[in-house]
């Protein structure tokens, strides 16, 4: 009897301590972090206004076509979906917006295999980082697959380089955009400052 | 290849020059380099001699058709290699390499 109870006790503690154990492995650290108020960090170098509720972080670990951003999946048909990214890397190599949101266009978006037919509909000056920047809107189609996307691309200055915030929104071809993403999206470039040099700066 | 179109300026700052090559012909390249705006030379090496000299060798992923593996090399001004990495360029450790040996003496 006080054999068994003893192999009971001990087997208690051995799930008690399998259980600890478990409790204990440690979390992944997320690289966003809480700024001003109102404001979210990034990666301890990049703050901006936090998005609202439903955004999710969106990042690459190496190699991507893109840093980090926030996406939502959007009610109705696939591909109901928003996304908004920095991009510390975008397409092209000149160093006038200009010239580099026609080399751009050449390969955005090229990943989705689709045929899309992007039409610009607004392009505009505008102050992004403390510099001069270029906002575009575009809208492609594809009849084939029927899904649009509708973009707005910011280029702007980090030193001497050309980097771009852009968000895409993609609806079934007879779906509706939603504009409230536009806002988060103008808020997110907006608001966007760099808490230290980029590596390039400091070479 | 773009990623080097622009880094550019900072390859002048360390006094390097880039290069690409390929066992493309001139013509595919001459196109291909207009397609990316690319400013810097692109040699075609159809008969992949200089692969050999740099220790690229034939990639096994495409099969009967003669592409060099992906591979970076850094030459200094005496003629030695004093970089190589396969793969897709790694621009950051290209530049801090390049910067280093420029501080080394203009090398």
């Amino acid at each position: 009897m006080m054999r068994t109870r003893q192999i009971s006790i001990l087997c208690g503690l051995l799930v008690f301590g399998w259980l600890f154990w478990g409790c204990a492995t440690p979390e992944k650290k997320t690289p966003l972090k809480h700024g001003a108020p109102g404001m979210a960090v990034f990666d301890d170098e990049f703050e901006f206004s936090n998005p609202p509720p439903g955004w999710m972080l969106v990042q690459v670990e190496s190699g991507g076509e893109f840093g980090f951003g926030f996406m939502k999946v959007d009610p109705g048909p696939f591909p109901s979906q928003s996304m908004f990214v920095y991009d510390e890397e975008p397409f092209g190599c000149a160093t006038q917006f200009e010239g580099r949101e026609k080399e751009f266009f050449k390969r955005y978006l090229w990943s989705t295999a689709m045929v899309l037919d992007m039409k610009i509909i607004e392009r505009k000056k505008v102050q992004v980082v403390g510099g001069e920047g270029l906002a575009v809107i575009a809208e492609g189609k594809d009849p084939v697959k029927k899904e649009k996307v509708r973009t707005k691309i910011v280029f702007g200055k980090r030193g001497e380089r050309v980097v771009s915030w852009y968000l895409t929104q993609w609806r079934s071809l007879d779906g509706t955009y939603d504009n409230a993403a536009f806002d988060v999206f103008d808020k997110f470039w907006g608001s966007f400052g760099y808490l230290k040099k980029s590596f390039y700066e400091t070479l | 290849m773009e990623g080097h179109q622009r880094n550019l300026y900072l390859y002048d700052r360390f006094n390097a020059r880039v290069t690409g090559v390929s066992v493309d012909d001139v013509t595919t390249l001459k196109y291909w380099g207009k397609d990316l705006d690319l400013t810097f030379p692109l040699l075609s090496n159809v008969t992949g001699f200089l692969g050999d000299s740099f220790g690229v060798v034939p990639s096994s992923e495409i099969k009967g058709y003669p592409v060099f593996s992906r591979r970076t090399v850094i030459i200094d001004k005496m003629g030695i290699i004093r970089y190589a990495k396969d793969g897709s360029p790694d621009f950051k450790e290209i530049l801090l390499f390049l910067k280093k040996l420029n501080q080394e003496g203009g090398k």
